[in-house]
């Protein structure tokens, strides 16, 4: 398998004058081509972090360590000018918020065919009409109209296919989608990811997920991969992590989300406790205060991310998969 | 656009309507009169000087007549300067404030916008508390401070520029007078840009602009930069406002033959159709300035001009 994204032991962390904020702890992981992981977690995890930092688009003040390669170029710490020439192009990204991700002084085509413009020196005429049938491949309707109309005419869900049709202007062979769905009414999310599963196969792109949603999860990635406080805790396939989590915050996590595919309609449980803050510092596993399996081990020594029974997972007492399950 | 541009353009008439009649009805109930000063006149031919002048007749038909004046563009004569009529003298002085207010305001943008853009993209430098220390100092120190100030320095000290005085032609005797009269606006225009800008620079689509992959001139100029002037064109109504009417102190402390001296003579002397001038005039130039204002920001902004 040759990756297309290769993550390696990713840190971003800031000084802020409250004290430092961890917010991205040692990461790594790979996505092959035309693959889609699912990187989920809650709020505050460090999902958009890790990924912000990959595109370089971080606040000036954020500390990043580790390495992130494109097709076996890094990424991390090179030149400005040449990360830009990849991004957008090869590499791209769609955000959480479509209602404020677009310029609104500038005409949706425009926006588009911009893309096409710095990279692939298109003209601007030859652009607008590539910008046409993007919008035509992402679904919205009456597309040459909304060429020249201006973001706050558009609804939620049109403006995150134009987002979507920026994204693939210049065909990205790395797709990061941050929450593209959480924003939009549920028939409309629907139809968002469905979108990006057809783009995908269509076009052979590798797509990260970023999502708190393991049923969005479930639906679209090969691989999903579990942070928790910055921290990979779990990772592997979709069918094994959600029939058999691993850890017991993964299988917290899906207990406390409604799932159509549940074999016994069991109650819901939220996960007690709060998310650990990302400025103190948890020692031992990061997840013991709220896990109900802790040990006293669990306080004292933070359990490292290893390969278990077919599953990545960082903790000292995995729960073990209930036999026959899976092959 | 043509349909927001016809709505405010609208709007113009009928408030400039509101302010001369207020104006009209407001000067005359102030107690005393234009001939109330001289003392010796005897009852009669101050009777005689009112006749002549209308001022017997009621004041609705004073009204009437003075409405029907302004529509032919005749402002009416003015009492004190008994030898010109309030258009002449309108007309000597307007040129001049009009130079210095306008070239203040234009001046005021062309510095202050890249003065407040430069301390946002070098926030926390040197540059950018250099900025913002001398913005405060220039919206807080008074014209009346700054102007004989810089009068002191570059006419006297330096000898550069002329102190005081006016000559036709002779744009130097304009420059005292339109720095002074820019600085504050220049300083508050910077901390306006900055304040947007860094807010802009923040924004979700200028991070949507960046992972383009567009280069950092092209994010600032056609991303950043026309949002982030919305509150800087807003501000350009009520500062026109206000260098207008600082004009009138900035001519009295730099001797231009303006017309500010007008206003404060003509409310001193009850010169009731003179001050109505300068109001019809002021208040024409006000609104006509938040007009342009205004369209500059549905120009900018389509949000605007959509509604
Ligand atoms: N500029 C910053 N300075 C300090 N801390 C920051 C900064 N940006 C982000 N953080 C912190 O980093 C942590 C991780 O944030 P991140 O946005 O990656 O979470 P997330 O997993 O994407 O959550 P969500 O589901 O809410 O989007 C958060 O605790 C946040 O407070
Ligand atoms: S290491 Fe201990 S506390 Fe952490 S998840 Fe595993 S069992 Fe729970
Ligand atoms: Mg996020």
């Amino acid at each position: 398998m040759t990756a297309i994204l290769a993550v390696d032991a990713l840190s971003v962390r800031y000084e802020t004058p409250d004290g430092v904020v961890n917010a991205v702890n040692d990461v790594s992981l790979e996505i092959a081509a035309g693959e889609c992981i699912g990187v989920v977690g809650e709020s505050g995890a460090g999902k958009s972090q890790a990924f912000l930092a990959v595109m370089g688009l971080l606040a000036p003040n954020a500390k990043v360590s580790g390495g992130a390669k494109l097709r076996g170029r890094e990424l991390l710490g090179t030149d400005p000018r040449a990360l830009r020439e990849l991004r957008g192009a090869e590499l791209a990204m769609i955000f959480q918020d479509p209602m404020t991700s677009l310029a609104p002084h500038i005409k949706v085509g425009d926006q588009i065919a911009e893309t096409l413009v710095v990279h692939k020196r298109t003209s601007w005429r030859d652009a607008r009409a590539q910008a046409l049938k993007l919008l035509e491949q992402v679904q919205v309707t009456d597309a040459a109209r909304r060429l020249t109309q201006y973001p706050h005419e558009l609804s939620g869900g049109m403006r995150q296919r134009v987002m979507i049709a920026i994204a693939l202007a210049c065909d990205p062979v790395m797709l990061i989608a941050d929450e593209p769905t959480t924003a939009l009414d549920v028939s409309v999310q629907a139809q968002i990811l469905s979108l990006l599963k057809r783009l995908m196969r269509e076009r052979g792109m590798a797509l990260a997920l970023i999502t708190h949603d393991l049923g969005v999860v479930a639906g679209l990635a090969d691989h999903v991969t579990v942070l928790y406080a910055g921290r990979v805790v779990e990772a592997g396939t979709v069918r094994r992590l959600l029939k058999q989590p691993a850890h017991p915050y993964t299988a917290a996590l899906l207990r406390s989300m409604p799932r159509i595919d549940a074999s016994v309609s069991e109650p819901l449980v939220a996960i007690r406790g709060q998310p650990p803050s990302p400025r103190e510092l948890v020692g031992g596993c990061p997840f013991h205060p709220r896990c109900d399996l802790a040990q006293p081990r669990c306080a004292e020594e933070r359990p490292t991310l290893r390969s278990t029974a077919g599953a990545m997972v960082a903790c000292h007492f995995p729960i073990a998969a209930s036999h026959g399950d899976l092959s | 656009m043509l349909r927001y541009a016809l709505q405010r353009i609208s709007g113009v008439i009928p408030t400039l309507f509101v302010i001369i009649t207020a104006s009209f009805f407001v000067i005359r109930l102030a107690p005393g009169g234009p001939f109330d000063e001289e003392q010796t006149l005897p009852p009669e031919i101050k009777a005689n000087l009112e006749a002549a002048y209308g001022l017997d007749q009621p004041l609705l038909v004073q009204y009437g007549r003075y409405m029907r004046g302004l529509l032919a563009g005749d402002f009416g004569p003015s009492f004190k300067f008994k030898d010109f009529s309030v258009t002449e003298l309108i007309a000597q002085g307007l040129p001049i404030s009009l130079t210095i207010g306008l070239a203040a305001v234009f001046v005021a943008v062309l510095i202050g916008v890249p003065l407040g853009a430069l301390a946002a993209l070098r926030r926390n430098s040197a540059s950018d508390y250099g900025i913002m220390g001398f913005a405060v100092l220039g919206i807080a120190l008074p014209s009346f401070v700054i102007g004989p100030l810089f009068a002191l320095i570059f006419g006297l000290y330096l000898g550069v520029l002329p102190v005081a005085g006016y000559e036709t032609g002779q744009p130097k005797y304009l420059i005292l007078p339109v720095v002074t009269l820019a600085l504050p606006v220049i300083a508050y225009i910077a901390r306006l840009t900055r304040g947007s800008l860094l807010e802009v620079l923040r924004s979700n689509f200028v991070r949507t602009a960046r992972a383009k992959g567009l280069s950092p001139l092209r994010v600032l100029f056609r991303h950043a930069l026309r949002p982030a002037l919305l509150p800087v064109v807003s501000y350009l109504g009520p500062a026109t406002a206000f260098v207008v009417t600082g004009s009138l102190v900035i001519e009295s402390v730099f001797g231009l033959p303006g017309t500010g001296r007008y206003l404060v003579q003509g409310a001193i002397n009850r010169d009731y159709t003179l001050v109505m001038g300068m109001i019809v005039v002021y208040g024409a130039i006000t609104l006509l300035s938040n007009l342009i204002a205004d369209l500059l920001y549905g120009w900018l902004d389509p949000r605007v001009r959509y509604d």
